[in-house]
Formats: structure tokens, sequence, C-alpha cells
């Protein structure tokens, strides 16, 4: 029989264990660690070419920074704004916290999936049979993890660089490296974490549980902090208050790297450690084998699949409610200075924007709103397709269930929740914007809670069609597509894009709703594309085999 | 005359270049034990799957009960459970709570018997999912499967990941369903479990079913195996019609008789015979007369899978 592997040397097989674990993890990582380089580089680019074209005056910029310099509200959501006036502190403001609490989001969840998720796919076992042990393999599992690092860290680096260089905004190459180091220490941290609670817990959905809570009281440690209240010491107690003390561009201070370091370095340890005096399979911290039985939700496939996302939909609808709730306490503040600042007044009377300046705040800041939503979508996407791939969908299937009625109930409850979020975006915001009198009414709020609802729907949409004819590809095109969104509307606030580019993005066919009305016309349209989306995917879906992973 | 519990006609099943299934007419009645034999890659997963729309055929039909297995899935599915040789389940369950959710979307549980099925097992169903050993996970997906008692149950290497005495407890279960008039097709690969328990046994090879019939068809149309000693001096067998394979050891002959054994018996009358033994072949041997050198094509075909 032919043989399809390479003919290798012995020398080369007796060295291969040594780094096949690394090369394997390292190909994963590489890939992931391009797309996210893309995405914080091109972050940093829209936020500096941004603030260059909003603002070219110094004039524009004082009065900016008069505004923003001072507000407590704002400082706990993006952190403290010093020397705003200069495109360097605008910068750092804009995308450092942003971009820190991103890049922890993709540290712990590469890290889970690549060390706990492997072990629960059983894909570990096999690699542990080979010429290494629990140790060496977690040990050679972070080296691979480390080059995706690198690869991000590289990515953004160049960019950032690049774009220091241009002469509008005028930044030193070692400046901006200093601030990309920044940018991704979050990622560095959560990584690390998330490699650490890999073997604290029984499962990937737990290891990435523990290490979301921890970024949660980071996060929340992080914004009393800057509330204002007299508690900046507390920055000192969460690893993203730290990489908040490196101040890049504005006062570096590389002094602060050391606890970063150092609690990488720990964490890395500590993971090498226990996976070396656990089980296979087991977890550090006491598992539960047996449990009681509940049957709340177990009707069907749509009780179970609520059962088990209860927790991570709870946290999604929290985080949504949370940053809502943030951004209608300081509308009011921030949009005094909306008012003060012609290009951006301009572009919202370009677009119909009516009311106080808090509405045409809320109008730019329920971007990262929608986003949180389409988050939400893309995860019941995946959720599908897993269920598909992992083979639990074959165990409803054999039994008397179409795939139509399965499809179809899955579908319900997804738009169930992103009505849901769109509920609870407007009345958080509505209950922070009432807090600080900023007299903007309850249904005006809810409007644009629920205005952030169709482009969520229309990448839901999106990604049962592609359930349906590429099944395989599910991830790659809901996340691609959120990002490409994303980072079209970014680039087209700093820069004239062509409006075909334009309207490729889901968030651009979003009015600014509430300092705009919404468009329910457009809104009922991206619904119905949606709706003939799901319609057509349902359709392949039906008729092709089931596939795995 | 009992009614058709599978039924398929011309089914097939390509993956890109490779042919997974060819052609597959298959008649299986009620209340049959069918198994469904072949090596790995030759179709069987693939046919299990066809019949349970988990896959759409290339070609062909295949109905359970008289329900099209395509258009009708919900109305076959009524009466069928399935098992397959590799058990995924929710990590996060308990044997109890994965019992209950199936049972429920299946609409109907014989309760009694699933209690009785568990100590029978003797699965700790308060334990999840997760901590189960593979024996254990293949448990539950029997006692999943069972519990129902479906008219047709497909089983795919069912006993896969089982210890002797939990086999044992699953050909009780299989006898106690032919009993109750339950068709079983059984894809297995342990011979004497298929011998034990089976009525009619298929064997596949290149996705093609080669063979379809009972022990005893299957061994009349095989070679019958004889070992003969002798006093005196060995006769040259080699040259009598009918007869393969001939190994001499001193005294002692072995062979392979294909068709009638007259003439053998007439050479053998002639020489000084002390002991002469007869036996039919074993279902490993007719599994193996079978299986002919298409190993590469098989893997071809895994692969493609």
């Amino acid at each position: 029989m032919r043989s399809e592997l390479p003919p290798w040397s012995a020398a080369r097989v007796e060295n291969a264990p040594q780094r096949a674990i690394a090369r394997l993890t390292g190909r994963k990582a590489v890939r992931s660690g391009v797309l996210w380089g893309c995405v914080f580089g091109v972050t940093v680019a829209s936020s500096a070419l941004g603030y260059v074209a909003a603002y070219p005056t110094i004039t524009a910029r004082r009065a900016f920074a008069a505004m923003f310099g001072s507000n407590a509200g704002l400082d706990a959501i993006t952190g403290p704004a010093i020397r705003l006036e200069t495109v360097s502190g605008y910068t750092v403001w804009k995308s450092l916290a942003f971009l820190s609490v991103l890049g922890a989001v993709w540290g712990l969840l590469i890290a889970t999936r690549l060390l706990r998720g492997e072990e629960d796919a059983g894909r570990w076992e096999l690699l542990l049979s080979g010429q290494t042990t629990r140790r060496r393999a977690t040990a050679q599992v972070l080296v691979g993890l480390g080059v995706g690092f690198i690869t991000l860290m590289a990515i953004a680096s160049l960019i950032d660089v690049a774009i220091g260089h241009l002469a509008k905004v005028h930044i030193a190459p070692a400046s901006m490296l200093f601030f990309t180091l920044a940018l991704v220490s979050g990622a560095a941290v959560f990584l690390a974490l998330g490699a650490f609670t890999s073997q604290l817990a029984a499962t990937r959905r737990q290891a990435a549980g523990y290490a979301g809570a921890v970024l949660g009281v980071s996060y929340a440690l992080r914004m009393v902090a800057d509330s204002g209240a007299g508690l900046s010491w507390m920055r000192w107690a969460t690893p993203l208050g730290w990489v908040e003390e490196l101040r890049p561009l504005t006062s570096p201070r590389p002094l602060a790297l050391l606890p970063i370091a150092g609690l990488v370095g720990i964490l890395v340890v500590g993971a090498i450690h226990l996976a070396g005096i656990r089980d296979l399979g087991a977890s550090t911290i006491a598992d539960h084998a047996t449990a009681k039985m509940h049957t709340r939700l177990l009707s069907g496939p749509t009780g179970l699949a609520l059962r088990l996302g209860r927790f991570t939909d709870a946290a999604w609808m929290f985080a949504i409610g949370a940053t809502a709730l943030l951004l209608g306490y300081v509308a009011k503040q921030a949009g005094r200075t909306f008012s003060t600042t012609p290009s951006i007044e301009r572009a919202l009377q370009k677009l119909g924007a009516h009311g106080t300046g808090a509405q045409s705040y809320l109008g730019v800041a329920f971007l990262i709103v929608a986003v949180l939503v389409v988050f939400v979508a893309i995860g019941q996407v995946s959720a599908i397709r897993s269920e598909e791939s992992k083979g639990h969908l074959e165990h409803f299937l054999v039994r008397p269930l179409s795939r139509q009625r399965w499809l179809a109930d899955r579908c319900l409850v997804v738009v169930s929740a992103l009505v849901a979020c769109g509920v609870v975006a407007g009345t958080a915001a509505w209950v922070g914007t009432a807090s600080q009198h900023s007299g903007i009414g309850f249904s005006t709020l809810l409007d644009a809670g629920m205005n952030i609802v169709p482009p969520a729907a229309c990448v839901f949409g999106l990604g049962v069609l592609v359930i349906g004819v590429w099944p395989r590809a599910t991830n790659i095109v809901t996340y691609g597509l959120l990002a490409w969104s994303f980072l079209v509307n970014l680039v087209g606030e700093a820069t004239h894009l062509s409006h075909w580019l334009l309207d490729t993005s889901v968030f651009h066919q979003m009015t600014a709703a509430p300092a705009v009305a919404p468009d329910w016309t457009t809104g009922a349209t991206l619904l119905a594309a949606s709706v003939a989306m799901v319609l057509l995917g349902g359709y392949r879906f039906v008729r092709r085999d089931l596939v795995g992973d | 005359m009992n009614a058709s519990a599978i039924s398929t006609s011309g089914l097939s099943k390509r993956y890109g270049n490779a042919d997974a299934l060819v052609g597959l007419d298959l008649e299986i009645t009620e209340g049959e034990i069918v198994g469904y034999l072949g090596p790995n890659g030759a179709g069987k997963t693939t046919t299990i799957r066809l019949l349970l729309g988990l896959i759409r055929p290339t070609a062909g039909l295949a109905s359970i009960f008289g329900s099209d297995c395509f258009r009708q899935p919900v109305e076959a599915h009524r009466h069928v459970a399935y098992v397959a040789g590799e058990t995924n389940l929710w990590p996060s369950l308990t044997g109890a709570e994965t019992l209950f959710l199936l049972g429920r979307v299946q609409g109907k549980v014989d309760t009694s018997y699933r209690d009785e099925l568990i100590g029978r097992f003797d699965l700790d169903p308060s334990r999840k999912v997760r901590t189960y050993s593979k024996g254990n996970r293949q448990k539950l997906a029997l006692i999943a499967a069972l519990m129902c008692r479906p008219r047709l149950l497909l089983l795919d290497e069912p006993t896969s990941g089982l210890d002797p005495l939990m086999e044992q407890a699953f050909r009780t279960c299989a006898h106690e369903a032919r009993a109750n008039g339950q068709t079983i097709f059984l894809s297995s690969h342990i011979l004497s479990e298929v011998e034990a328990l089976c009525d009619r046994v298929g064997i596949l090879r290149n996705g093609a079913l080669v063979e379809m019939g009972t022990l005893a068809e299957m061994r009349h149309l095989s070679a019958l195996t004889i070992e003969a000693s002798f006093d005196g001096s060995v006769p040259d067998l080699s040259r009598v019609p009918g007869v393969q394979a001939v190994q001499v050891d001193g005294q002692v002959v072995r062979c392979h008789v294909q068709g009638t054994i007259e003439p053998l018996l007439k050479v053998l009358a002639a020489s000084r015979v002390h002991e002469l033994l007869s036996r039919e072949p074993s279902l490993e041997e007719l599994f193996l007369a079978h299986y002919g050198p298409s190993g590469e094509q098989a893997g071809e075909l895994e692969d493609a899978q």
C-alpha cells in the first residue's frame, strides 16, 4: 500500500516528539494570532487617523480634551484620559482599555480551547501516549500558544509602527512598540490564566468560566479605581490596572511590566506543575462526579440548549445590560462635547440627528452594545453547529424529531434571545440616563435597543445559511463578518470609504439611534434578508449529510 | 407473513470518487435478527446512517416499516432505536438525566424495564456522563435504545467497550427482544456474537453485499474442513476433485473440500484411515473467505467518510 506519510529519517522522528505538540498548537494559535493582530492594528490605526481627521486644529483638540479630560464616568469605561489634546493621548484613551479586554478574552478562550478543550475531546490522550509527559506536553502547548501570541504582537506592532510613521500622526517607533506591548499585555496575562484554569477545571467550559470570572472582577476593580472616588490605588489590584499603569505614549512606566511578567510566569509555572500532579481528564478543584437528577428544561432539544447555555447567556445579558447602563450614565456629560465638535455634529445632522447631546453620544456609543449583541448571535450559531459537529444532534434526529422542527425551535430561541438583548440594552441605558436626569424618554431608548437587533439577526441568518451549505466554515464566516463589519465601521469613521464598501458592514445598516430615529424599513429589510437566509440554510440543512468537525 | 422491517433498493452512497455503498438491495422482515459484517470501511456504518437519514443517498431507496427513510424520517424513527459504536453524549448531564431526556424525545419509555436494564448493566445513573468510562457510556446508549422497546433496533457495534459479563447481558436482552417480536439489525466485528444471535448474516465488501443468508446456507456453499490420520502411507489428495489447501503433517492430512465429498471418501476408503474428523466452517472462516485483498480501497473509503 502506498503511504502518504513523509519518509522521515530516524533522527527526525527521534526529535519529533519534542516539538510536535508545540508545532501543532502553534499552527492553530498563529492563525488566530494573525487575525487578531490585524484587528488590534486596524483599531489603533482607525483611532489615530480618526482623531487627526475629526480634530485637525489644536483649538478643536483642546476643546475636546477639556470636555473629556475630566469625565470620571467616562474614565471608568475607557480608563483615565491623559493628554487628550494629542494624537498619542487620544489613541491610548480610545484603544488601550478596549483592546486590553478584547485581548484578554482572546487569550483565555484560545488557551482553554487548546489545552482543556483538546483534553475534553480525547485528543490529549493520544498525544500523551507518545514520548512525552503531561508536564512536557503542557509546556509544549504553552510554547505553541506563545508563538500565536508573538504573531499577534508582531502584526499589531507592524501596523502600529507604520501608522506612527505617518506625518499626521508622528509617533516614534520605540514608543509605538511599547504601546503595542501594553495593548497585548492583557492578552498575555489571560492567556496564562486560561492555561492555569485549564488545570483547575473539569471541562473547557468551566475553565473559561473561571478565567472569565477573574476578567469580570478585574474589569470591575479597574472601573472602580478609575471612577475618581479616590480609589486609584486599586489599579494595582487588577491586571487590567497594571496595563493602565504602563501609561504608554503619555508617560511610559516600564516598571509596571514587572507584575505582569511575574503573574504570567507564576501562572505558566503553576499550569505546568498542576498538569503533572493531576490525572488526565480530572480537575484540581474537586468536581462532583454525581448529582441529583434535575429534569428542569429536559423536555427536548430546545430546553436542553437553554439549560446548557444558561450561564453563558446570562453572562452576555449582564454584559450588555452593564455596558448600556454605563453608557447611559455617562451620556449626559460625554454628550456635551458633541455639540462643540463641528465634524461630529455635521455628520449626525446629515443623518437627521436630533435631541440632546446625550442622545447624540448614545447614538454613536450604542455601536459597542450592537457588537455585543452580534457576539450573542454568533454564540448561538456556534452552539447550533457544535451540536452537530460533536455528534449530539444525532441522538435527537434518530428519534421522532425532524431536522426542520429542531432547527426552527433553535431559531425561535435565538430570535427571542436577541429581542431580549435589545430590551435589556434599551432599559439599562434608560436607567443610566434617568439617574443623571438626561431627559431621554424610555420609549426612545427602547427603540434604540430594538434598533441593534436587526444587524445581529442578519449575522445569525448568515450563520444558518453557512450551516446549511458549508457547515465547517460557520465560525470563520460569522466571526469574519463581525470583524469585517467592525473594521469597516472603524476605518469608515476616519476615512472616506466608498459606500459600496461601507454597505458591506452590518453595522452600517443600523441608524445611530437614539441620535437618529430608527429606520424601521431598513431594519425590516435586514430581518427579511435574515429570514430568507435562514430558510435557504434550513432547506440545505435538511437535505445534506450531517457533518462532524 | 411478517411485515418488512427494512427494505432498500439500489441504495448507494458516494464520497467524492469513492463508493461507500453500491446498489444495496436488502429485505429484512419483522422479528428477524440480522448480522451485518464486513471489514473496516466496507460500508456498514454508512448503511445504518443512510437508514437513519443522517446522510443522504447518492441513489436508491430505503424504508423502515414502509416509511421512506428520507421523506418520512419522523414516521420511520417512531419505531426505531439506534446505538452507535462511539457514543458522544452531553458530559454535564447525569446518566439518569440523559435517559430522561432521550425518553422524552422518543415519546415512550417502559420505565420498569429501564430500571431493570440499569440493574442488569450495573450502571450508576447518578454519575455525570463525563465521568463514565467508554464502556459505561456504551451501556447508557444501550439502555436508552432498549428502554423504548422499539420495533427495530439498529445497532452499530453496540458492545464495543463492554466487558464479557456485560456482553452477555446484551445477548440476553437481544434474545428477549427477539422473543418480543422486535427486529435487530446488528453490525459487529465480534463474530461469535453474530453467530450466537443472528438468524441471517450479510457480508459486505467494498460497499457491495457479497453474501446474504442463514449460517446454514452459507456453510453449505463453503468448504468443509477435513482432518484424517493414517496408519500407513499417506495418499496424495491434492488431485482429488473439490479438495483444496492440502497440508500434510506426518501421518495427518488437513484439507478443505468444496462441493461433494464423494471423490475424497473413495480415496480415503482405499487407504488405512485411523481417524477422520470433519467440521463445518465457523463464521470467522466464512467471513475471511469473503474478505479478499481489498484493504487499500477499504482504507480509502474510511478516509472519505
